[in-house]
């Protein structure tokens, strides 16, 4: 998960926020400290062709 | 005669949100409960340290303004979060360590505290959570 800096209070905005450990995440986005940007979705596997054997 | 004197340099941090410019006071204690250790065949009472209970008081501006205080705060409440007091706005070093609490709790907001012709202020209090010193951090 990605986020990016939304206020000055948190960093330079605009720039990815990486967070600390222990800090309430939630409670950034709730405030509208940061935003969380949406991951790319993964390359998706070509679709394979199954052979499938007819019963005679 | 070595003395600190704090004028407008301490960094405030809490949940990684920079509340420097609404802090007027900040209280950061390091604190192990107390063991007695004492034997038979000791003249004195000796103590050993015991768990860690660690204690951050702060004195904020109250504001309600968007990412002000209140904003900050207000989901934090019976939570736990990171919260972070240099003595300077200088670079993290030996000489100028981000006194760090992880984990620690903040039991409760006072979320009104007005008195008529004032500038309201408040007094939260995060208790335990790991205390370290951050030196290599900016």
């Amino acid at each position: 998960m990605t986020y990016k800096i939304l206020n000055p209070r948190v960093g330079t905005p605009g720039d990815e926020w990486i967070p600390r450990p222990g800090v309430n995440i939630e409670a950034l986005i709730n405030g509208g400290f940061i935003i969380e940007i949406a991951s790319p979705a993964p390359a998706q596997e070509p679709a394979t062709v199954k052979n499938k054997k007819k019963k005679g | 005669m070595p003395t600190s004197i704090y004028l407008s340099n301490p960094v405030v941090t809490v949940n990684s949100v920079s509340l420097t410019d609404q802090c007027t006071a900040a209280s950061f204690l390091q604190r192990y409960d107390q063991l007695e250790d004492t034997a038979f065949g000791t003249g004195s009472r000796t103590y050993t340290s015991g768990l860690g209970n660690h204690e951050l008081t702060l004195t904020l501006y109250m504001s309600y303004a968007a990412t002000e205080t209140y904003a900050t705060l207000k989901d934090l409440v019976g939570t736990t979060t990171t919260v972070i007091v240099k003595p300077s706005n200088a670079a993290d070093s030996a000489t100028n360590p981000g006194f760090t609490l992880t984990q620690t709790f903040l039991a409760e907001l006072p979320v009104v505290n007005a008195s008529l012709g004032e500038l309201s202020s408040i007094d939260i209090t995060f208790v335990g959570g790991v205390y370290s010193t951050d030196t290599t951090n900016p």
